[in-house]
């Protein structure tokens, strides 16, 4: 098959299409989701339990802190309201909060009658002395200057029980308020609380959810000049988030400029760069599709890892581009090539199988698209590429540089001993460097600046936001057990804010008391005949009338035969926001969390909860084990895969001495690079395992491609050209992403960096063909 | 109430009796006009009286007491007919004295009511223009010897509990502020010498004629 120029063009034009089409269609069916369970494995612990089914959209994760400030009091007073009520207009919030509702509007009317159930009432709450007493301290109030707030809650609560209700219901340490709004004690800066229904750790909906504060407060404030500053696991997410893509997108941009004149000055031709970025783009998108097709949706961190690793695709058409010559068919070079760049894509391919295995559905979709794109680069490369090139004018064998390059080489003594003593010196670095092997905690890989920090820290204390890292979870076989085991934890609680050792805490039974404790006030309430007389009495001494109070009978009646208040009872109301993230009710069970505030004595709080049969779960702890339980999966699907891939190795090249030539510099390489990070007191992490991943599927490919240079001189040095081109171009590129100030980027392009260069002086040194070369000399 | 002592002229929001001598002004008045007449320096007391209508009383609540200004920055509401009750609003706090309970001290921003109440006198009685001016929209009319001020809420949080305060007055004394909530009936608090015209009354009507027209007739 020869095609004439324009008919090449044409065929690259029809490619090119085709990769748009295939976008369209990827971007039209694909949901990206940043939902963290999906890339998690299975849940042991009961906090792992908790973090993944339940509370992986924690409350405490969910809260953003909005602080409003640069106006006048007023100003700042009037656009936090105006800020409220667009978003609570906004299906994407749960609850915002900025101190409007000061609780009496939190009760729906149908529910009134419950504040005789919700709060205890002492014994004699409903005697004739008590009612005359509260009738006398009623009569007072509507002669107050505030008489007006008043008088419309007489008739039906001439004990103003909803205003103790309400007051009970109110945070422990709510903020100052002007002009009806939460303020700082400082009386500068407006704050509000907002809760996402989406879990913290979705980049993308806290985007969505920022990106709707942020206009909202545009429109709010006007040209009023104040500032909003927002705070929180999500704003911080949002923000190390495009901190992390602008940099990425930075360094991408300088990445593709590098490589293309690196292309151009390589080959000597525009095309080339075109022409070696469409088996990459293809396998990438082939990679996303298959995922695309086989699962519900693809994880972010599935697209970030599956692109680092298959940045190997790269290399293909570069062996291809430095192999032609003139007055040779591209197709009988791609013939030639295929065996070498076959076995490597193969035994990748069957490696990366494992992590279909591994169980974890974020490994699953990672095997579906690494062993998809790489076949597709490595087909793409044999069966269409050699179509598109231009016939070769020149012979990279013809190089002078190359040729003294190569001679020099060959005189390089092949290590033996040396490479043992290498690898001792490697080993023991890596198992006696000082400091944890390594780091668990996702948190630092992507860190939160401390200003940020402390002023989020500042926004939580000033607004008694709950704590994000420790939860207290109480178990129960139903709702109502759960419940009843909470309100057995409240005095124990009760007294450690009085200890001082926990500031406040706040659980659903607040909102809802157990079913038995309603009962029990139930019992409590007096007869209709009893509270008639009681009431008749009392008021019989003061100006009010006599059937001013005829509702608080209906009411108090209406509590004593109502049934117990239940959870879905209080769908629609705001109530049901306080108790829907406190009280998480699952098929089997229920869990009542209690989350708390300022806490300064943690063992304390352990005992107290594990007194009553709770546990004090530490979720920072609990993501930790995952991402080591993670690791671990990883881990042991990476001992298979070498496993495999050197079977693989081995049934392509079968003579012993070949498979240790080539899997020798990649091994030493990996252990290397560990030993050198190690050594520099890096704590390793998942994306230094990805990197390592990527540089031994390099490290394989030199290792194949020198160990298999060619029969001959000429062949030798075209080999030559492309590894230098492959492994220069892939030095840049990691490089570049090793001098990120973000530590994922940093993790990855150092250790891929670091692994290029190892790998290819290794596999330089070790899988050379000794032989071959002297019967070069000697012909 | 009115003092007794002679020395201690009732002074509160310049509710003085002796208003006879002051000039009278040719043609009509301006709120400016009137703040210089209302002000006064601590400390100051004067009598007031209040009719509470309601729906759930019998008969209209008659609530007599005194306002006091010990200092600047304080004023207390002492009620002695028909209870005792003391409420003291100073440093952004209030504290409300009833007999034979412990003092109840709270917040001032928990009953803007309160805050409404303090804002609005602190300003008449330090005849800060500026400051009463910021809160609400003024306006006078009248003559010197029978004046009226409205005073109407400027922030809509304000707005939203009070629709408009008035006051009546004659010369330097301020008798009479009729506060329109924004829900509700108005209510009337007569001062100096008009809570002491009304001593022996209980009618409504007739306490709204003492309020607008004044001791004129």
């Amino acid at each position: 098959m020869k095609l004439t120029a324009p008919q090449r063009i044409g065929l690259a034009i029809g490619w090119l299409l085709l990769l748009g089409l295939l976008t369209a269609w990827i971007s039209s069916r694909m949901q990206v989701s940043g939902d963290l369970r999906k890339f998690m494995p299975d849940a042991r612990t009961p906090a792992q339990k908790l973090l993944l089914d339940e509370l992986g959209e924690g409350p405490g994760a969910r809260l953003l802190l909005v602080a409003l400030s640069g106006a006048s009091p007023a100003q700042l007073a009037a656009q936090s309201r105006e800020l409220r009520a667009t978003l609570a207009a906004d299906t994407q919030f749960e609850l915002v909060a900025n101190g409007e509702q000061a609780g009496l509007e939190a009760f729906p009317e149908h529910l009134l009658p419950y504040r005789y159930l919700i709060h205890a009432l002492p014994a004699d709450a409903f005697s004739r002395a008590t009612l005359g007493d509260e009738l006398q301290a009623r009569l007072q109030d509507l002669g107050s200057p505030a008489g007006g707030l008043i008088e419309p809650l007489l008739p039906s609560d001439p004990t103003l029980q909803l205003l103790r209700v309400a007051e009970a219901l109110q945070p422990a340490t709510a903020p100052q308020r002007i002009d009806e709004v939460w303020f700082d004690h400082t009386g500068t800066q407006a704050l509000l609380l907002v809760q996402t229904r989406a879990a913290g750790f979705d980049p993308g909906a806290q985007q969505a959810a920022v990106d709707a504060i942020q206009a909202a407060f545009t429109h709010a404030a006007g040209n009023s000049g104040s500032r909003i500053e927002l705070s929180g696991p999500g704003a911080f997410s949002v923000k190390i988030g495009n901190r992390t893509a602008r940099e990425a997108s930075t360094i991408g941009t300088l990445d593709t400029i590098g490589m293309v004149l690196l292309l151009w000055l390589a080959y000597r031709s525009w095309k080339m760069p075109i022409l070696g970025f469409l088996p990459l783009a293809s396998a990438g998108l082939a990679g996303l599709a298959a995922v695309a097709l086989g699962f519900d949706g693809v994880h972010g961190i599935t697209i970030a890892f599956g692109f680092t690793l298959i940045g190997v695709v790269q290399d293909y058409p570069i062996h291809f581009f430095s192999h032609e010559r003139p007055g040779r068919s591209s197709w009988d070079n791609v013939r030639a090539l295929w065996p070498t760049l076959g076995t490597g894509v193969i035994a990748t391919c069957i490696a990366y199988l494992t992590f279909l295995f591994s169980g974890v559905e974020g490994l699953k979709q990672l095997s579906v698209f690494t062993i998809t794109a790489l076949a597709t680069a490595a087909l793409a490369t044999r069966f269409v590429l050699p179509a598109l090139v231009d016939p070769a004018t020149r012979d990279f064998a013809d190089s002078r540089p190359l040729a003294r390059v190569w001679a020099y080489t060959r005189h390089l003594p092949q290590p033996r001993w040396s490479l043992l003593a290498l690898a001792l010196l490697a080993g023991a670095v890596v198992s006696w460097a000082p400091g944890p092997f390594w780091q668990n905690d996702l948190g630092r890989l992507t860190p939160v600046d401390p200003q940020d920090l402390q002023r989020d820290a500042q926004l939580r204390s000033e607004l008694g936001a709950p704590d994000v890292r420790y939860v207290i979870a109480l178990r129960g076989n139903d709702v109502q057990a759960a419940l009843e085991a909470s309100e057995r934890l409240r005095p124990a609680l009760d007294a450690l804010v009085d200890r001082g050792a926990l500031e406040s805490y706040d659980m659903a039974a607040r909102y809802l008391p157990s079913a038995a404790t309603q009962q029990q006030r139930q019992r409590q309430l007096p007869d209709a005949a009893t509270l008639r007389t009681a009431l008749a009495e009392a008021v019989a001494d003061t100006p009010f009338r006599s059937d001013a109070f005829a509702p608080f009978l209906a009411d108090v009646a209406r509590a004593r035969a109502a049934p117990a208040l239940q959870p879905q009872d209080l769908q629609g109301t705001p109530l049901a926001t306080a108790v829907g993230g406190l009280l998480v009710q699952g098929q089997q069970h229920s869990t009542a969390l209690v989350s708390l505030s300022g806490l300064h004595d943690i063992a304390a709080l352990a005992a107290a909860a594990r007194a009553q049969g709770g546990e004090l779960l530490d979720l920072k702890n609990a993501s930790e084990s995952l991402v080591a339980d993670y690791r671990g999966r990883v881990l042991a699907a990476l001992a298979v895969a070498v496993l495999l891939l050197s079977a693989t190795v081995w049934a392509a090249l079968r003579t012993p001495r070949r498979v240790v030539r080539v899997l020798l510099p990649m091994a030493l390489s990996t252990l290397l690079v560990l030993a050198v990070l190690r050594g520099l007191g890096v704590e390793l992490n998942l994306f230094h395992l990805i990197g390592l991943i990527l540089a031994a599927g390099l490290g394989l490919d030199y290792g194949l491609f020198f160990e298999h240079a060619g029969d001959s001189h000429a062949d030798q040095l075209r080999t030559l050209h492309g590894l230098l081109v492959c492994s220069v171009m892939t030095l840049l590129v990691f490089s570049l992403l090793g001098l990120s100030s973000i530590p994922v980027l940093r993790a990855i392009g150092s250790t891929v960096a670091l692994g290029v260069v190892c790998n290819f002086v290794l596999a330089l040194l070790v899988s050379r063909h000794p032989l071959q070369e002297q019967a070069d000399d000697r012909a | 109430m009115i003092s007794g002592k002679p020395k201690l002229r009732p002074r509160l929001l310049g509710l003085l009796l002796a208003s006879l001598a002051t000039p009278a002004l040719a043609s009509g008045v301006d709120a400016g006009w009137i703040l210089r007449q209302l002000a006064q320096p601590a400390p100051s007391q004067t009598g007031f009286v209040e009719l509470r209508g309601s729906a759930l009383l019998k008969e209209p609540l008659r609530v007599e007491g005194q306002y006091r200004r010990p200092d600047a920055a304080t004023l207390v509401r002492q009620v002695r007919v028909p209870y005792a009750e003391t409420t003291t609003i100073a440093n952004g706090q209030v504290s409300i004295d009833r007999s034979g309970k412990p003092p109840r001290v709270f917040s001032l921003q928990r009953v803007p009511e309160l805050a409404d109440l303090q804002a609005s006198f602190g300003a008449l009685l330090s005849g800060d223009l500026a400051r009463l001016e910021q809160a609400y929209r003024l306006q006078a009319s009248g003559s010197a010897q029978q004046w009226q001020l409205v005073l109407t809420p400027r922030a809509e949080a304000l707005a939203r509990r009070v629709r408009a305060v008035t006051l009546h007055g004659q010369g330097k004394e301020l008798r009479c502020i009729e506060t329109q909530p924004a829900r509700g009936d108005l209510q009337r608090t007569l001062l100096g010498s008009a809570a002491a015209a009304a001593a022996n009354l209980r009618q409504a009507d007739a306490l709204a004629a003492l309020c607008q027209a004044g001791g004129a007739r």
